[in-house]
C-alpha cells in the first residue's frame, strides 16, 4: 500500500475559484461523464473530472500544478451533458484566471485585473500617461487639436492655421512619445512572460514517465514547432472539440479570424516600426533617405499603401472576428456556461481597440481634429492596456498555452500528431 | 344453489371460427336441467349486452350468470347486475379466441374447419363455467359489531401524525407511549432533513406543535408511560390490556419507530476509545447547543463495522448450532410445551439498511459546520438519497464548506490534540490522511420489533409478527404495493418500526397506515375482507363434525386467523382471516369450504374435463392451476399480447396456491390426465405471494403427494410447480408448451381409459 497522503482542504481557495468564474464547481457529483464526453482528453488521468473534486476540496496544491487546464480548449460538451449543471469548462477556464492572476509578477496587478472594481484604476494609468504627454504637446504646438502641414524637409509636421490636416504622429510624435513608451512596455511584457513561463513550467507536477511507448520524448523546439504549426495556426484541436451547433462554427471563425488580423497587425506595425527606424538610422547615418523606406515608413501611409491595405483588412477581421465570439457568448445557454470578468474584459477591450482604431482613421479622413484626437487618444489608451496588461489578462493565454502545450508535447502528455490518436477497432 | 343459470355467449369473444349456434346447442343438450336460457349476442361487454342479461334476471328467468365473453380482470364495471344473482366469467376471449393454437402451432384463419381441439376445449370451458355455479352459494357474512377506535403504538413522530390523522378523519384514537412524554427520537434532533417542497432546506422538526396538537385534540385519548401488554380478539373486536386497563379497539397502527444499534458495533471505528469521535445522534445534541469544532469528519462508510460484525455473527451461529446439534442428543420429555422465546434480531446489517438515512444525516450534520464557517467532510461509500431528497443532496452539497469523496475508512488516530483520518481509495487518492478535529459516526435504526414482541398478541401462533427475522427484526410487508400490511390483519405498520425513513416520508407513511386501518374497520363492519381480496364477503366454513383436530389449518394460516380450543379443535376469526383458502387446501379431511369457493367446486370442474383415451387421438391433457393474483393476469396479458399456448391444457384459476388442495390432483389423475401445472408465486426469501406462504405451502404439500402418487401407480414428475409474477407475460405460454412438451416424452397417464 502506498503511503498516504496528508491533504490540505482549503475553504478559502474553493470561494475564490467561485469568485473568478468557477461558482457552480460545487455541485459536481463525480459521475465522470465530463472526462468520457471530452474529445481531447487523454485516456490515462482524464481531465476535468479530477480537477472538480480537487477544486471542491480547495486542493490548491494540486490545482495550481495542474499542466491539465491548458490542454482544454474550453469547447463547454463537458458543461453541456453535465447532469448537475457543474459546469467542468468554466471551472477549467476559471482555472485558468486563476493562473493568470498568480503566474505573473507583480502580482498586485493580478489582483487588479481579477476585478471589476479595479478596472478604473487599470484605465487610469494609460489615461494619465497619454494626457500628460497630450498636455506638454499642447504646451509646444500652442493647440490641443492642431491641424498639420508637411515641413519643408519633407519629414516633419507643422502646426497651420489654415488648409492642414489632422496627423496624429503630429501630436503624438512616433520617434519620442509613442514608440518609447510602447518598446518599454512591450519588452516590460515580453520580460513578465518570461518570467511568468518560467514559473508555470517550472510548477507543473507531472511525472516525467508520460514517454510514449519506446520512442524519446520531442525536444522543446520539435514540441513547440508542432504546436504552433499543427495546432495553433489551424486550430485543429477545436475541430476535434466538435463544430455541431452555431456556437461551435462563431467561436472557431471568431477566434481564427481574430487570431490572423492580430497577425496582420502584428506585420503592419512592424513593418512600418522597421522602415520607420530603418529610414532614421539611415538618415542619422548618411543623412540620405531611401524612398521605399520612407513609403512604409512615414505615417499616415497613403489608402492605397498595400501595408495600409493590410491594416484596413485587418481591421476589419479584428471587428469581425471579436463580433463573432461576442454573439457566441451572448447566446450562451447561462444553465449551461457563464462567463466571467475575464471574459468580458477582453472581449470588451478588444472591441475598444478595434473600433477607436477605425474611428481613429475614418475621423482623420474627415478631418475633424475635435473628435480625432479624443478618439485617438482612446485607441492610444486602449493598446496599451492591451498589451501592458496582456501577462495578466486571458489574452496572456495566447503565450501560457503554447508554452503548456509545448511542454506537455515534450514531456509525452499529449500526443505528436504523427502517433496514432484514440483509435477502436469493431 | 341456482337452479335456472343462464348462458351468454359474446359472439366477439370466439375468434374465427367457433360458432355461438353449436355451442349454445351442446349447452342445452348436456345441461337442459340446470340451464334455463343461453343466449348469444354480437357484442356481449357493451350496456346493451348488459340490458340483455340484466332483462332476463328481472323476468325471474335466471338465478346464476355465465358469461362467456371477456377475462373476469376486464368489463366487471359492465357486468354487474341488480338483484340476487350469482355471475360466474368465462374466458373466452383470451383463454380461447386469443390462446388458442392448433397443435402444429399454427393460427386458425376465418374459414378454416374447427378443429376438434377447439371445439373440445370451448366446451370443456363451457361445462366448467356452467358447473362451478352449481357448486356456488351467496356468501352470508357475519357481520360483527366492532368497535370504530383506533390503537396507535408510539407517541413519536410517526405515531402522533398517526393520531392526528386518524382524529381528522373522525375516528377515536387511543395513544400509547411508553416514555413519559410525547415526541419520541425527534426531541433530540436540532434539525430534520427537509419535510416540504423545494426540499432544499433543513427545518425544525415542529415536534413541539405537533405534540400540543394531539393533546389538545379531544378524540384522541393519550397514554403515557405505559406500553401494550396483551392485544387479544380480532380485528374490530380487539381488546387491547394497556397499562393493566382493558380497551376496545378496532385496528391498530404500529409506530413503535427504532432503537439506535449498540455502539459496539462502532468499536472497529474508534467509538469508545478515541475522544472526539461521537455517533451522529450524539453530535445532533452537540450541534443543539452549539459548534466548537471547525473541522469535522463524517463517516457514511460502515464497511470496517459490518465486516467485523458479520464475523462475530457468524462465529455466534456457529455456537449456537453445535449447540443445538448437542442437545438433539439429549431425551426428550414427551408431550413438552412448546415455549415462546423471542429472539433477539439486532445485527450489524442495521447500519446496512441505515445507509440512507446515514447519508443525508452526513450531509446535514456537515451543514451544520459549514453553515458556523467550518468544514465538514463526508467519506461515503454510496451516497443513498433517492427520490426528492436528490435536491437536497444537491443544496447540501453546494456549501463551499461541505466537502465529499468515496472512500474506505482505514484508521484514525489521535496526533496533537487532534485527529487523523486515513481513508483508501478515495476521488482524491489512493491513500489519503486529513487531519481533523472530530469524527462522526453513522448509526443503525433498529427496530423495537427486533428487540422485543411489541404487540403481544394472544394468538395461537405466538405473540409476535411471524417471521420476522427475514427482515431483520423490520415489520416490513415486503411488497412494494401493499407497504403497511403485516402478517396480522388489523395491524398495520408505519415508520422506521417497518423501514428506516426520512421524517417526511414517515409523516406520510402515518397517513397510509391509518387509511389501511380505517379501511379494516370500514370492510369488517360490512362482512368484507380487507386486502388483497378487498370487498369479498366468502369466508371459510368448518364442518366440525368431521374434524379429525389434526392442527394443520391453526398451523399453517398466514395471518394466524385461527386459534384452537384445548383440544385442538380450530376456532375461526372471521375479522382476522383474509379469504386466501389456505386452511382449505391444507385440510385433509376437506372440513373448511367457502360458499363461492370450495374444494367440491373445482372437483367437479377437474372432473368434467374431457380426456380422450388415447393420447395419440386427442392429444394429451393437462390442467393448470393458476393464481388468480399473478399466474393467471399474466396469462390475460400473453393473450392480449398475441401470445398463444398449447390447446390441450385447461386453466382454472384458484385463489391462491395455498388453496390447492390435493385431492384435486388425485381426482385429475384418476381420471386420466397426463399432468397437473401449478402455476403460482415466487416464494422463498424473496416471497411475492399475496398470502405470503401459499405457495410455499403448496411446494410443500406437492411433496406429500407424491408419495399418494407413486402408491396409485402414477409418475409424481406428472405434477410441477413453477414460478411465475404478473409480469413473466412473455415467459408464461412458454412455461405451459415446455410443459406439455415434457409430458409427451412421459408419455400417458397409465389411468388414461380407464
Amino acid at each position: 500500500m502506498s503511503n498516504p497522503v496528508r491533504i490540505q482542504p482549503d475553504l478559502q481557495f474553493v470561494k475564490d475559484l467561485q469568485e473568478v468564474g468557477g461558482d457552480t464547481l460545487k455541485r459536481c457529483y463525480q459521475c465522470a461523464t465530463c472526462s468520457v464526453a471530452c474529445p481531447i482528453s487523454p485516456a490515462e488521468n482524464p481531465y476535468p473530472r479530477k480537477e472538480m473534486i480537487w477544486a471542491q476540496w480547495g486542493l490548491k496544491d494540486k490545482l495550481v500544478n495542474d499542466i491539465d487546464i491548458w490542454l482544454c480548449h474550453n469547447c463547454g460538451t463537458c458543461s453541456d451533458l453535465c447532469p448537475r449543471g457543474a459546469k467542468p469548462g468554466d471551472l477549467l477556464a476559471a482555472l485558468r484566471n486563476m493562473a493568470y492572476r498568480k503566474v505573473a509578477e507583480p502580482a498586485v496587478v493580478g489582483e487588479w485585473m481579477s476585478s471589476a472594481k479595479y478596472l478604473p484604476l487599470l484605465i487610469a494609468i494609460p489615461a494619465v500617461i497619454w494626457l500628460i504627454i497630450w498636455i506638454i504637446r499642447a504646451g509646444f504646438l500652442g493647440t490641443y487639436f492642431p491641424l498639420f502641414a508637411l515641413g519643408a524637409d519633407g519629414h516633419s509636421w507643422e502646426v497651420v492655421k489654415e488648409g492642414g490636416k489632422v496627423v496624429f504622429g503630429g501630436l503624438f510624435p512616433g520617434d519620442f512619445t509613442i514608440d518609447p513608451i510602447f518598446t518599454a512596455t512591450f519588452l516590460f511584457m515580453v520580460y513578465t512572460f518570461y518570467k511568468g513561463v518560467k514559473r508555470l513550467i517550472a510548477s507543473f507536477d507531472v511525472p516525467k514517465t508520460f514517454a510514449i511507448a519506446g520512442a524519446p520524448n520531442p525536444s522543446i523546439l520539435v514540441a513547440l514547432k508542432e504546436t504552433v504549426l499543427c495546432e495553433i495556426a489551424s486550430h485543429s484541436k477545436w475541430k476535434q472539440c466538435g463544430e455541431e451547433t452555431e456556437g461551435d462554427q462563431q467561436k472557431f471563425t471568431g477566434h481564427l479570424t481574430l487570431m490572423y488580423s492580430f497577425v496582420a497587425l502584428m506585420i503592419v506595425t512592424g513593418v512600418i516600426a522597421g522602415a520607420h527606424w530603418g529610414g532614421n538610422i539611415l538618415r542619422w547615418l548618411t543623412g540620405a533617405s531611401l524612398g521605399i523606406l520612407d513609403f512604409f515608413g512615414h505615417t499616415p501611409l497613403n489608402l492605397w499603401n498595400p501595408i495600409k491595405l493590410l491594416a484596413i483588412v485587418g481591421a476589419v477581421l479584428f471587428v469581425y472576428g471579436i463580433a463573432k465570439l461576442t454573439t457566441r457568448r451572448l447566446n450562451q445557454n447561462a444553465k449551461k456556461h457563464g462567463s466571467s470578468w475575464y471574459d468580458w474584459y477582453l472581449v470588451g477591450l478588444i472591441w475598444t481597440v478595434g473600433l477607436s482604431g477605425i474611428f481613429s482613421m475614418l475621423l482623420r479622413l474627415a478631418n475633424v481634429p475635435l473628435l480625432a484626437y479624443p478618439m485617438y487618444y482612446v485607441h492610444l489608451v486602449s493598446v496599451w492596456m492591451l498589451f501592458a496588461y496582456l501577462p495578466w489578462s486571458k489574452l496572456g493565454h495566447l503565450v501560457y498555452r503554447t508554452a503548456a502545450l509545448t511542454y506537455a508535447r515534450h514531456i509525452g502528455r499529449i500526443p505528436m500528431q504523427t502517433k496514432e490518436e484514440k483509435t477502436f477497432v469493431l | 344453489m341456482p337452479e335456472k343459470i343462464g348462458v351468454y355467449i359474446d359472439e366477439s369473444c370466439l375468434g374465427p371460427v367457433l360458432q355461438a349456434g353449436a355451442l349454445a346447442e351442446f349447452v342445452k343438450g348436456r345441461f337442459g336441467k340446470e340451464v334455463s336460457v343461453v343466449r348469444s349476442h354480437p357484442r356481449l361487454n357493451t350496456p346493451d349486452g348488459q340490458k340483455l342479461i340484466q332483462a332476463d334476471i328481472d323476468a325471474g328467468d335466471v338465478d346464476a350468470v355465465c358469461i362467456c365473453s371477456t377475462s373476469p380482470r376486464y368489463d366487471s364495471d359492465i357486468f354487474t347486475f341488480t338483484g340476487n344473482v350469482l355471475v360466474d366469467r368465462v374466458n373466452f376471449r383470451e383463454f380461447i379466441a386469443k390462446g388458442y393454437k392448433n397443435p402444429d402451432g399454427s393460427v386458425l384463419k376465418t374459414g378454416d374447419a374447427l378443429p376438434e381441439e377447439l371445439k373440445l376445449m370451448a366446451e370443456d370451458y363451457l361445462k366448467m363455467g356452467i358447473l362451478k355455479l352449481t357448486k356456488m352459494d351467496h356468501p352470508a357474512p357475519e357481520i360483527p359489531d366492532g368497535t370504530k377506535t383506533i390503537l396507535v403504538l408510539g407517541g413519536g413522530w410517526t405515531g402522533l401524525n398517526a393520531a392526528l390523522s386518524a382524529a381528522t378523519a373522525g375516528f377515536d384514537v387511543v395513544l400509547v407511549e411508553k416514555d413519559a412524554q410525547l415526541g419520541g427520537k425527534a426531541l433530540n434532533l436540532y434539525k430534520s432533513f427537509p419535510l416540504s417542497a423545494p426540499w432544499t432546506d433543513t427545518e425544525d422538526t415542529g415536534i413541539e406543535k405537533l405534540v400540543q396538537a394531539v393533546q389538545a385534540n379531544a378524540k384522541i385519548t393519550v397514554k403515557l408511560g405505559k406500553t401494550l401488554e396483551k392485544l387479544d380478539g380480532a380485528p374490530g373486536m380487539y381488546i387491547a390490556t394497556i397499562g393493566g386497563e382493558d380497551v376496545a379497539v378496532g385496528s391498530v397502527v404500529l409506530a413503535t419507530g427504532w432503537d439506535p444499534i449498540s455502539t459496539k458495533y462502532l468499536e472497529p471505528l474508534g467509538y469508545g476509545k478515541i475522544k472526539n469521535v461521537v455517533t451522529s445522534a450524539e453530535f445532533e445534541k452537540l450541534a443543539k447547543q452549539g459548534l466548537g469544532a471547525k473541522r469535522v469528519a463524517f463517516i457514511a462508510d460502515v464497511a470496517v463495522c459490518v465486516e467485523a460484525g458479520l464475523k462475530e455473527e457468524a462465529a455466534k451461529a456457529e455456537a449456537e448450532l453445535a449447540a443445538a446439534e448437542a442437545a438433539k442428543d439429549a431425551p426428550k420429555e414427551e408431550g413438552e410445551e412448546k415455549v415462546f422465546v423471542f429472539k433477539d434480531l439486532e445485527s450489524c446489517k442495521h447500519l446496512c439498511y441505515s445507509s440512507e438515512l446515514n447519508s443525508l444525516a452526513a450531509l446535514k450534520q456537515a451543514g451544520y459546520v459549514a453553515d458556523a464557517g467550518g468544514m465538514g467532510l463526508i467519506f461515503y461509500d454510496h451516497m443513498m438519497v433517492p427520490g426528492i431528497n436528490e435536491r437536497y443532496y444537491k443544496a447540501a452539497q453546494d456549501k463551499p464548506g461541505v466537502m465529499l469523496t468515496k472512500g474506505t475508512i482505514s484508521g484514525i488516530r489521535e496526533e496533537g490534540g487532534g485527529l487523523v483520518l486515513l481513508a483508501q481509495d478515495t476521488l482524491l487518492g489512493e491513500s489519503i490522511e486529513v487531519a481533523v478535529d472530530m469524527v462522526v459516526l453513522p448509526t443503525g435504526i433498529v427496530p423495537t420489533t427486533a428487540h422485543g414482541p411489541v404487540m403481544n398478541f394472544t394468538y395461537r401462533q405466538g405473540p409476535a409478527f411471524p417471521e420476522l427475522e427475514l427482515f431483520n427484526g423490520f415489520a416490513d410487508s415486503n411488497y412494494i404495493c401493499f407497504p403497511y400490511e403485516t402478517r396480522r390483519t388489523g395491524v398495520y405498520a408505519a415508520g422506521c418500526v417497518r423501514q428506516p425513513m426520512t421524517m417526511a416520508t414517515a409523516r406520510d407513511d402515518a397517513q397510509g397506515a391509518v387509511l389501511k386501518a380505517i379501511q379494516c374497520i370500514s370492510s369488517l363492519n360490512r362482512g368484507m375482507a380487507v386486502h388483497p381480496r378487498s370487498g369479498d364477503k366468502s369466508y371459510p366454513k368448518f364442518n366440525f363434525v368431521r374434524c379429525t383436530q389434526c392442527k394443520r389449518c391453526t398451523e399453517e394460516c398466514p395471518f394466524g386467523a385461527l386459534d384452537d380450543d384445548p383440544k385442538g379443535t380450530p376456532m375461526p376469526n372471521p375479522t382476522r382471516c383474509r379469504r386466501c383458502g389456505t386452511c382449505m387446501g391444507a385440510c385433509p379431511e376437506r372440513v373448511i369450504s367457502f360458499d363461492n369457493y370450495n374444494v367440491d367446486m373445482i372437483g367437479t370442474m377437474v372432473k368434467c374435463i374431457e380426456v380422450p383415451p388415447k393420447i395419440d387421438q386427442g392429444g394429451p391433457r393437462a390442467i393448470i392451476l393458476a393464481c388468480e393474483n399473478d399466474a393467471y393476469p399474466a396469462l390475460d396479458m400473453a393473450a392480449m399480447r398475441g401470445t398463444r399456448w398449447s390447446p390441450y391444457v385447461r386453466i382454472i384459476p384458484v385463489r391462491c396456491l395455498g388453496s390447492v388442495n390435493t385431492i384435486w390432483i388425485a381426482d385429475a389423475m384418476s381420471k386420466g390426465t397426463d399432468g397437473v401445472l401449478l402455476l403460482g408465486c415466487k416464494y422463498g426469501e424473496d416471497y411475492q405471494c399475496h398470502f405470503v406462504k401459499g405457495s410455499e405451502l403448496c411446494n410443500r404439500r406437492m411433496v406429500n403427494v407424491a408419495d399418494s402418487l407413486k402408491r396409485l401407480g402414477v409418475e409424481p414428475e406428472r405434477v410441477v410447480q413453477q414460478q411465475v409474477a404478473i409480469d413473466d407475460y412473455a415467459e408464461a405460454p412458454r412455461i405451459i408448451d415446455e410443459f406439455m412438451d415434457y409430458i409427451l416424452k412421459l408419455g400417458p397417464n397409465p389411468f388414461k381409459g380407464y
